[in-house]
């Protein structure tokens, strides 16, 4: 070796590590900014049209909604397509999809949280709003469901005269548990962190009303060192509690179905394919709601490129687990040798729903792999048109577990098709607006991005002045 | 200056660093009975102003109950008041009942957490001596307060309004009880 490829070999050039790499907060962002650019969306009094049009669209939509379940609730749920085998079908699927959404939220406020990725901050917000009304929007199925919705809590165990409980090994009255404390504890994460961010609002309110009202939402608030402590404690504590939670919530979801001996359902990759596809349609939700409103409110200084490339990178993953899962399933039927379950991957890939199998591997597989480039991540539209297509594929992939495996059990007498109905179609839509119209509510009169935890990222918030990981 | 007894006397900051110094030297003085008012958590006033914090031990103790009462409300309905065979299986068939024992843990320790929060900050409290500082509303948005508060034993109205101005701090109020 010579004393020159030594010298190359001792010393190369570096390139540096954050050059090209993009940030989480615009440059130029100060204290004052935050505050007036976040509190100011709740505060102004003009919306954007963008606001506007999508309001009123969905509000329609929810009439419609309230109409369909009227009238579900006079005839019954006869006026779903379900019949024996399928008796379930659209309400079970939305539940599923809805539930699964939800956890996307939970994952970017308490495990991210967990794990120190503060990035997420500028996000997690309206990830929780989004957990919040994906899981009000998947509670309303299994009651509607139940044909008389208004004796729901026949499933709670309370002192009645019929001397009947509920029966507690079923996986049916676990997700009553599940359900309503996973919904219970998304509330309280949500409502804690937001408390400093209404404090701001209230002491930016212009008007009388809006004064009194965030000065009672954030309860006296005044930012005390010591409230902090306890502030961040409990956020923490909620994290750590929600992180299992979440995780034990689509898997109780699971084993509605894999504790029943169907063919297709009885298998214990339930637990963990759920909870991928829950997160991957998740993420695609979050991606779906943060690109049209970083736009129409002007918010890409805190939304930037590398909250969207963060998020498909990780819709991404989960797809690829997912991807993993569903290749798994046929193998373990073959594997297993058991011929019900064989003609269950047979019937899933040619039978009647098989048009369901393919295009969720379409569009749940094989069109997100374009994830793997940047440009797909990184531009908009690309991006938002993925993450519909995910959604879709997500919906139809429940669908497909749901009625593909009910449809032809052991019996062939009992083999029966399912047909949706204009009542599950609209029950379907509607949810969807409902959502969005809770979710436009809420980005207009909360605050949407945690102010706080903004705040925290800025480099001259730490006492010497500190950089953002 | 008012006749009013003062709940404390409070400096006015720009940014946590100032925050963080006068909070130091204020505790080198010898002064306990303080507080820091700012629009984000500063970790390092944690060492400074001392808190026993019993959070943690309230949700945790609150879990356990949650434990208890879930498993015990499932034995009890399962196996006494409401004994069914299902598949032959023996009344206490602990396993089913994992599920809901782990959701009521968790559901009584995050209501222990939110609302733990809540009763040992003193919340709700609309109404604080500080907030009748005219420029308290920074404090959710860029300004740091540091407030000796009068029940502290070296607390002096003349003493400790030149301790904080010769910090050299954006403006010092005498706040009213």
């Amino acid at each position: 070796m010579t004393v020159l490829e030594r010298q190359r070999q001792a010393a190369r050039p570096v390139k540096p590590t954050d050059a090209g790499k993009p940030v989480v907060i615009a440059p130029g962002t100060t204290f004052r900014s935050v505050t007036d650019q976040i509190a100011s969306i709740v505060l102004r009094k003009d919306v954007p049209p963008f606001w506007t049009w999508v309001f009123l669209t969905a509000a329609l939509g929810v009439f419609m909604f309230i109409g369909a379940v009227a009238y579900l609730l006079a005839v019954g749920v006869g006026s779903f397509g379900i019949n024996i085998p399928v008796a379930w079908a659209f309400a079970i699927t939305n539940f599923v999809w809805w539930i699964g959404i939800g956890h996307a939220g939970t994952l970017i406020s308490a495990i991210l949280l967990l794990l120190n990725q503060s990035w997420r901050n500028s996000i997690n917000r309206f990830a929780e709003a989004m957990t919040i009304f994906a899981v009000a929007c998947a509670g309303m199925f299994p009651l509607l469901h139940l044909g008389r919705p208004w004796l729901f809590f026949w499933l709670l165990p309370y002192p009645n005269t019929f001397v009947i409980q509920p029966q507690f090994r079923s996986p049916l009255v676990w997700d009553v548990f599940a359900v309503s404390t996973y919904a219970t504890v998304s509330v309280l994460f949500w409502y804690l962190g937001m408390i400093p961010d209404l404090a701001s609002i209230r002491d930016r309110a212009a008007g009388r009303f809006s004064y009194w009202v965030y000065g009672i939402l954030s309860l006296g608030w005044r930012g005390a060192s010591r409230h902090w402590r306890l502030h961040e404690t409990a956020s923490v504590l909620l994290a750590g509690l929600a992180t299992p939670l979440v995780l034990s919530v689509h898997t109780v979801v699971s084993f509605d179905f894999t504790i029943a001996i169907l063919p297709g359902w009885h298998s214990t990759i339930f637990p963990p394919y759920f909870v991928a596809g829950a997160i991957y349609s998740g993420f695609a939700m979050v991606l779906v709601l943060a690109i049209p409103i970083r736009k129409a409110f002007r918010l890409r200084n805190l939304i930037t490129e590398r909250h969207l490339d963060n998020c498909a990178k990780l819709m991404l993953a989960t797809g690829l687990v997912l991807a993993y899962t569903y290749a798994i399933e046929p193998f373990t039927s073959w594997y297993g040798g058991n011929q019900f379950e064989m003609a269950m991957v047979h019937n899933r890939a040619t039978g009647p729903y098989a048009w369901s199998f393919w295009a969720v591997i379409a569009l749940n597989v094989a069109i997100p792999q374009l994830l793997w480039w940047r440009s797909f991540r990184v531009r908009t539209v690309r991006l938002f048109l993925i993450s519909l297509d995910v959604l879709i594929g997500m919906w139809l992939e429940r669908y497909m577990i749901i009625v593909g495996s009910l449809n032809r059990d052991y019996l062939p007498s009992s083999w029966h098709q399912f047909a949706s109905t204009a009542v599950d179609n609209m029950v379907l839509y509607g949810s969807i607006c409902l959502f969005v119209v809770l979710f436009f509510l809420f980005v207009r009169t909360l605050p949407a991005i945690s102010m706080f935890e903004v705040r925290e990222l800025l480099p001259f918030s730490k006492p010497g002045g500190g950089t953002v990981k | 200056m008012s006749e009013h007894r003062p709940y404390g006397i409070a400096a006015e900051f720009d940014s946590a660093d100032e925050l963080l110094n006068a909070a130091r030297a204020a505790r080198e003085a010898g002064y306990r009975r303080m507080e820091a008012y700012s629009p984000y958590p500063i970790k390092e006033l944690d060492e400074i102003i001392s808190y026993w914090n019993l959070l943690p031990t309230v949700v945790f103790f609150s879990g356990v109950l949650g434990g208890f009462t879930a498993f015990y409300m499932q034995y009890f309905i399962a196996a006494i008041v409401f004994p069914t065979n299902i598949g032959g299986r023996p009344l206490n068939s602990w396993p089913s009942f994992v599920v809901i024992t782990f959701e009521l843990t968790v559901l009584f320790a995050a209501c222990a957490a939110f609302f733990g929060m809540l009763f040992f900050a003193g919340f709700p409290a609309l109404y604080h001596p500080v907030f009748r500082i005219p420029t308290f509303k920074r404090a959710s948005d860029d300004g740091f307060f540091l407030c000796i508060e009068a029940r502290d034993r070296r607390f002096h109205r003349n003493r400790t309004a030149r301790f904080f101005q010769d910090l050299e701090p954006v403006n010092v109020w005498e706040i009213d009880e």
